[in-house]
């Protein structure tokens, strides 16, 4: 495979976080590597540095020693305000809890990453209502999050991440708090943005029933991959 | 703009957070605009004018001051010698003269309910030189210059401020008897004319009755006591106000007045209404100085800190929202901004409502009933429609910035700082 078509490269990434006194260490030395159109998931036990690995490659934290680039770009030399607007443009988030603004309804919360780009007003409604298509909630714009089910409120989590078009979609245990219907329905969603919108998909997960989904498992413990399947 | 929508959803969304930081902020700003309301009349009294100005004659070492009706005419001519073409004379002039009695005959029952307190003077001038009325349009004066043409016609008529008819429970036509305090034994059969517009509101206790009627009453009291003049009656004028053209005028008219070998027993003073009454409210000195520089900052320093209580648990209840918007892309920058425009927004409001209705409502009463020196009331002026959004925004701004900025400096792989 060549190096174009890597999406995302962690290159030696160690990562320790300080509690008091105490120095922790996170990742050790790790690498990984993950292309384009690809749908990996990431799993392991309680601290094996799971989430850790998925925020230094969404760019929510810096690694300690070590690189991680995306799609060309060194996220760990970025500043804040860089690495915000090159979130924006390059990354979907899913969150375990859905973390959609409670007095927004699912248009509103769908619309918000797009505020953040150079759109208009008839551009943003186009590609809000394009995202909720896509996830098949098109008839609950207007319903706010204590208004949907916990599956609905997570379609509207996939829209909000699919609806600047970014290349990688990372998501953090997406259904983690659903039931195995709504779980199962998420994870075809999620196979679906990759077939048809070439997404490159990253997922944290405990459920091996959702880790089969993916093209590749990585295994992590104690900061370090110990298996890829 | 774009961002408007959230802004305003957070705000309508977080609705008791909103309404108690609404109201905290209508309380203190309704507090400062009344503070803010007295010390602007006040102000406007003391500040020195360079053209148009009024000049205040009174006895040089004597309070109240008491001079001789006599010094009148010459005073309105500012002391200038009728054959002297080339001396200052003011454009306007005004003597006063203070009558200070009772609607109640029995001094045992005499209140401040049926106190009169009457200025002696030329009705007319009522319209020309009175502060705040020489300023209104005829439109706005026409209940005064309706009064001012009936007393023509009714020597003995009285002008009287709504609120002190409303005391007296009279009305425009009414007779009243009025007993004599500083005048002892002289009692006036009054005819009321008419009484001043609502605004300015200084003047709602007020009463005018003409120099020449009271003249003659001091007559027909000596003609009724053995030709024995009244004791006050060589005392009847405390003050003559001429108005000046502009400072250098002033000087010339002092000079002239200063010089004048008319005005020397007594001796008189002449200065600019505003210093004579910067000197009148010396005795109010430490009260408005506690208004201006303890209370007025004490209670913005309050808002600031309720505002700034309401913006704090906003923002630490609202921690993950934040996070979850970093993760989307917003900067720490414009996370700041929406924290600090949506208190900006309930305080500016919430100023703005406080001082409409603060304005509405006090002058709805005919003014804020706070008796200092010879203000008895003080109306609410039109610049309260922007001190009150103002001291909300100012004190939004200051209150918030302080968790605005924590809510910028959330740092996200805290607030999702799991381990996995």
């Amino acid at each position: 495979m060549s190096k174009s078509e890597i999406c995302v490269d962690v290159q030696n990434v160690h990562k320790s976080f300080r509690r008091g006194i105490e120095v922790v260490d996170v990742l050790n030395g790790l690498n990984l590597q993950v292309h384009e159109k690809e749908f990996v998931s990431l799993m392991g036990p309680s601290g094996s540095g799971k989430t850790t690995l998925l925020n230094l490659i969404a760019g929510l934290d810096q690694p300690t020693t070590g690189s991680v680039y995306v799609r060309g770009d060194q996220i760990s030399a970025m500043t804040e305000s860089q690495l915000a607007s090159w979130r924006t443009r390059t990354i979907g988030f899913v969150f375990q809890f859905y973390n959609l603004l409670p007095v927004l309804t699912a248009y509103r919360n769908v619309e918000l990453p797009l505020l953040l780009l150079p759109l208009s007003a008839s551009q943003r409604k186009q590609q809000v209502q394009t995202a909720l298509d896509i996830v098949g909630l098109s008839d609950r714009l207007h319903h706010r999050p204590g208004q949907l089910s916990g599956g609905q409120q997570q379609r509207v989590g996939i829209a909000r991440a699919i609806v600047t078009d970014p290349a990688l979609i990372v998501a953090d245990e997406p259904t983690g708090a659903l039931d195995s219907k709504s779980a199962d329905e998420i994870l075809d969603l999620l196979g679906e943005l990759r077939k048809s919108l070439n997404k490159t998909i990253i997922i944290v997960t405990h459920d091996p029933r959702a880790a089969a989904r993916a093209d590749r498992e990585v295994h992590l413990d104690k900061g370090q991959l110990v298996a890829t399947h | 703009m774009k961002y408007a929508f959230l802004i305003f959803e957070t705000i309508r969304h977080n609705l008791i957070r909103t309404i108690l930081t609404g109201l905290g902020t209508m309380v203190m700003v309704l507090v400062v605009t009344l503070v803010f309301t007295v010390l602007s009349a006040l102000d406007r009294a003391t500040t020195e004018k360079q053209k148009n100005l009024k000049a205040i004659v009174t006895e040089k070492w004597q309070i109240p001051s008491m001079m001789p009706y006599s010094y009148a005419s010459a005073l309105s001519q500012g002391g200038a010698a009728a054959d002297d073409p080339d001396a200052a004379r003011p454009e306007d002039a005004m003597s006063w003269g203070f009558f200070v009695g009772s609607t109640e005959e029995n001094p045992a029952k005499r209140s401040f309910e049926n106190l009169f307190f009457a200025f002696i003077m030329e009705p007319e001038k009522a319209r020309t030189m009175l502060d705040e009325v020489d300023s209104l349009t005829d439109d706005e004066a026409q209940p005064l210059l309706a009064a001012i043409k009936r007393m023509k016609d009714v020597p003995n008529g009285v002008i009287v401020g709504q609120e002190r008819l409303d005391k007296m429970k009279k009305k425009v036509g009414d007779r009243i008897t009025v007993f004599g305090r500083n005048y002892r034994d002289m009692n006036l059969e009054l005819e009321i004319v008419g009484t001043f517009p609502r605004e300015p509101a200084r003047y709602a206790d007020s009463s005018v009755i003409s120099r020449d009627y009271f003249n003659r009453q001091l007559d027909a009291y000596q003609n009724s006591h053995q030709n024995k003049p009244h004791p006050m009656a060589e005392k009847t004028l405390g003050l003559v106000w001429l108005r000046l053209k502009d400072r250098k005028t002033f000087s010339k008219v002092s000079e002239q007045i200063l010089t004048s070998p008319s005005f020397t027993s007594p001796p008189v003073k002449i200065e600019t209404s505003s210093t004579g009454i910067g000197g009148f409210l010396e005795a109010w000195r430490d009260i408005i100085w506690g208004m201006r520089w303890l209370m007025a900052p004490a209670c913005l320093l309050t808002l600031s800190l309720v505002i700034s209580n309401a913006i704090s648990i906003s923002v630490r209840e609202r921690q993950l929202e934040f996070a979850v918007m970093k993760v989307m892309g917003f900067r720490p920058s414009q996370i700041l901004i929406l924290v600090l425009a949506e208190a900006l927004l309930i305080g500016t409001i919430s100023g703005f409502l406080s001082a409409a209705l603060t304005y509405v409502a006090i002058n709805g009463m005919g003014g804020l009933p706070f008796r200092i020196a010879f203000f008895p009331k003080f109306a609410v002026p039109l610049q309260a429609f922007w001190w009150g959004p103002a001291m909300g925004a100012i004190t939004a701004l200051a209150g918030s910035f302080i968790p605005a900025w924590r809510a910028r400096t959330v740092k996200v792989s805290d607030v999702f700082a799991r381990v996995t």
